[in-house]
C-alpha cells in the first residue's frame, strides 16, 4: 500500500516536472508563436548544469537557478541568431541545436571527465538531500521516503512559475506578445520592437525549460544522452496542443492528462516489445495533425484566444 | 602519405553519401517552393520507401529493380494520400507555414512509429550478396552498391531537370514556386502542379531510401535521422532551388565525410580528432554557420 502511494508521489513529481517543461514552451509558442521543436535542448543544458555543478559542491537551488540561466543563455544564442530570419527557420535550427548538443553530451571528446558520454552520471546530491549515502532532511526521514519531498519542491516551484506566467501574460508585456503571435505587422506598426519581445520570450522560456531539466535529472536519479530524444520536445508539444496555445492552467491539465496517458502501457499487457510504445508516440503525432487541422485553439482552449485562424 | 589517400577516399564516400541525400533535398526543396511546406515527415518518406522494396524484395522474393520501383511507388501512393487527407484541408483553410510544419511533425511520428508497427525496431538488410569492394587505384576504392547509388541517383537527377525544364508542367511547377498567385491568375492548373510535385517528391525520396538501404543497413529512424542533413542542404542550395539543393547536398555529404577523417599517421594527435560519431553534426554546424552568414542561401532560392 505504502508503495503504490510513493510510487503515486513520483508519478506526481513527472507530471508537474512535464509541466514546467510546456510552460516554458508554452510561452515560446503559445503566447508569442515561436516554433521551438528543440525545447529538450534547454532541459538537457538544465539538466546537466544543475548535475555536475552539485557535484562540484554547489547547494541544490543554486546550481538549478545557474542551469536555468545556462539554458536562458543558450536561448539568447539561438534567438540572436535566427529570430530575425524566416519563423520557419527557428523550427530547422532550434531541433539541430537540440541533437547537436545531444551528440555533445554523448561523444563529448578529448574531454570525456565532463559529461561521461553513455555512461551517464549517477549517485549526485538532490535537494534537502546533500550527501546521496546519509538520510535526506538531516536525517529523520528515511530514503525511501525522499520522492515525497522532491514532490513538495517541484510542486512550489512550479506554483512559482505558474504564478509570474499569469501575471506576465496579463501584463502589457503579455498583450503585446499575444498580438506578434496575431499578426506581426501590426505589432510593428504599433511601434513595437518585435524582435526583442520576441527575444525576451524565447530566452526566458528556455529558461524555464532549463530549470525543469534540474528536476528531470533529481527524479531520474541518474543522466544519460539517452533521456534527452527529441521525442521529449513532442511530448511538450502534445501537452501544449491538448492545454490550448497560451493558456497555463491548461498546460497543467494537458501535463496531467498526458502523464496518466503515458502510464497507461503499465497496466496493459505487452503486445510486443517496444509495439506500445510505438502507439502511443503515433497518437502524439495523431493529436499534434487533429490540433493543427481542427482545433487551432487546442482540445481545451477557447476559440476567442485565436483572433485569425491559424 | 597515408592522410593524402584518406581524404580522398573520404571525399568519394562524402560524394556517394552525397548524391544519396541530394535525392532527398530535391523533394524536399520542391515541396518547400512550390507548397510552401518545410516537411519534417520527408524524412520518414526515405524510410517508407526503403521499408516498402525490404517487403517486396525479401518478403515477395521480387527481384530488386522492380521491388525498388515498387517502393517507389508505394510512397508516391502515400505523399498523395497525405496529401488528400491532411496538406489540401490545411491548404484550404490557409494554415500558417508553421501550422503546416507542426502537422508535419505529426506525420513524420506517425509514419515512422507506423514503420515501428509493421517491422520491428531491429536493423533489417536487402536480401541481397555483400557488395565487392571496386579498386580505383592508389589506394582508393569504392564498394559496388555505392557506384550504384551514385549511378541511380545521376539518373533521376537527369530526369527531374529535363522534366522542370523541357515540359510544360515542369515551366508551371517552376512558376508556382516563383509566385503561387501569379501563377493562379494566369491560368497554371495549381491542382495539377501539386499532384506532380508530390509525385516527384515520393518517387526521390523512396529511391533515396532504397539507396541508403543498399549501402547500410536500415533502421526504421534512418530517414528521420537525415531529415537535419537533408533541410541543411535545401537552405544551403537556396529553397526551391532543386539545382541548389544538389549541390548543397554533395557539399554537406563530403564535408561530413572529410571532417571525420583520422589518419593514424597522425601519431598522439589522433586523440584530437572529430569522432566520426559527429558527422551528423558537421551537416548541422554548416547550416548553422550558413543561417548565420547567408540566410538566402549559396544560391538564388525562389523566395527571399
Amino acid at each position: 500500500m505504502l508503495g503504490i502511494l510513493i510510487y503515486s508521489a513520483t508519478l506526481v513529481t513527472q507530471a508537474a516536472t512535464l509541466a514546467l517543461f510546456s510552460l516554458g514552451l508554452n510561452l515560446q509558442w503559445g503566447m508569442a508563436g515561436l516554433v521551438n521543436f528543440g525545447h529538450v535542448a534547454f532541459m538537457a543544458l538544465g539538466a546537466y548544469t544543475t548535475v555536475l555543478l552539485t557535484l562540484g559542491g554547489v547547494a541544490w537551488y543554486l546550481a538549478a537557478l545557474l542551469g536555468a540561466g545556462a539554458a536562458a543563455l543558450l536561448g539568447l544564442l539561438i534567438g540572436l541568431s535566427t529570430l530575425r530570419l524566416r519563423e520557419d527557420y527557428l523550427g530547422i535550427v532550434t531541433i539541430g541545436v537540440a541533437e547537436l548538443l545531444r551528440l555533445l553530451l554523448k561523444n563529448e571528446r578529448p574531454l570525456g571527465w565532463l559529461t561521461r558520454g553513455d555512461f551517464g552520471i549517477q549517485s549526485f546530491p538532490k535537494p534537502l538531500w546533500p550527501n546521496p549515502q546519509g538520510n535526506p532532511l538531516f536525517g529523520w526521514l528515511p530514503p525511501n521516503q525522499y520522492p515525497w519531498v522532491l514532490m513538495v519542491v517541484v510542486l512550489v516551484v512550479l506554483a512559482g512559475t505558474l504564478v509570474l506566467l499569469q501575471r506576465l501574460s496579463r501584463s502589457p508585456w503579455g498583450r503585446v506578445l499575444r498580438a506578434i503571435r496575431e499578426d506581426e505587422a501590426v505589432a510593428t506598426a504599433l511601434g513595437k520592437n518585435v524582435f526583442a519581445f520576441k527575444l525576451q520570450a524565447f530566452v526566458l522560456g528556455g529558461a524555464i525549460g532549463g530549470l525543469s531539466g534540474a528536476f528531470y535529472a533529481w527524479y531520474l536519479q541518474a543522466v544519460y544522452p539517452s533521456n534527452f530524444l527529441p521525442e521529449v520536445t513532442f511530448q511538450a508539444w502534445m501537452i501544449v496542443a491538448i492545454g490550448g496555445a497560451g493558456n497555463h492552467w491548461g498546460v497543467l491539465a494537458g501535463a496531467a492528462l498526458f502523464q496518466l496517458y503515458n502510464s497507461l502501457p503499465r497496466f496493459l499487457p505487452d503486445i510486443a516489445p517496444g509495439q506500445t510504445e510505438a502507439i502511443q508516440v503515433m497518437l502524439i503525432g495523431l493529436t499534434l495533425i487533429f490540433v493543427m487541422v481542427w482545433r487551432p485553439q487546442g482540445l481545451l482552449g477557447k476559440k476567442a484566444e485565436l483572433l485569425l485562424h491559424r | 602519405m597515408d592522410w593524402v589517400t584518406a581524404l580522398l577516399q573520404a571525399g568519394i564516400d562524402g560524394v556517394s553519401f552525397g548524391a544519396v541525400l541530394a535525392l532527398g533535398a530535391i523533394g524536399l526543396t520542391l515541396g518547400y517552393g512550390i507548397l510552401r511546406l518545410a516537411n519534417f515527415a520527408h524524412g520518414d518518406l526515405l524510410t517508407v520507401g526503403a521499408y516498402l522494396t525490404l517487403a517486396f524484395q525479401a518478403g515477395l522474393q521480387w527481384p530488386l529493380p522492380l521491388a525498388m520501383a515498387g517502393g517507389a511507388l508505394g510512397t508516391m501512393l502515400l505523399t498523395l494520400t497525405c496529401d488528400a487527407l491532411l496538406w489540401a484541408p490545411l491548404r484550404s483553410r490557409r494554415a500558417s507555414p508553421t501550422s503546416l510544419m507542426i502537422a508535419s511533425i505529426g506525420l513524420a511520428l506517425v509514419l515512422r512509429n507506423g514503420v515501428i508497427l509493421i517491422w520491428g525496431v531491429s536493423p533489417q538488410r536487402y536480401n541481397l550478396p555483400v557488395s565487392p569492394a571496386i579498386a580505383l587505384g592508389a589506394g582508393l576504392q569504392i564498394t559496388a552498391s555505392r557506384l550504384w547509388a551514385l549511378g541511380i541517383a545521376l539518373g533521376a537527377v537527369v530526369l527531374v531537370s529535363l522534366l522542370l525544364q523541357q515540359t510544360k508542367i515542369g515551366r508551371a511547377m517552376r512558376a508556382v514556386a516563383d509566385s503561387p498567385e501569379l501563377a493562379r491568375v494566369t491560368g497554371v492548373p495549381v491542382g495539377l502542379v501539386t499532384a506532380i510535385t508530390w509525385l516527384v517528391t515520393g518517387g526521390l525520396a523512396a529511391l533515396s531510401g532504397e539507396m541508403l538501404g543498399l549501402i547500410t543497413t536500415m533502421r526504421p529512424n534512418m530517414g528521420w535521422l537525415l531529415i537535419l542533413p537533408i533541410f541543411a542542404a535545401t537552405i544551403l542550395g537556396g529553397i526551391g532551388n532543386p539545382y541548389g539543393a544538389i549541390a548543397g547536398a554533395l557539399l554537406v555529404g563530403v564535408a561530413q565525410e572529410v571532417a571525420t577523417v583520422c589518419p593514424a599517421s597522425l601519431g598522439s594527435l589522433t586523440q584530437y580528432c572529430l569522432s566520426t560519431d559527429y558527422k551528423l553534426g558537421v551537416g548541422l554546424l554548416i547550416m548553422v554557420l550558413v543561417l548565420l552568414l547567408r540566410p538566402q542561401g549559396l544560391f538564388r532560392g525562389t523566395r527571399a
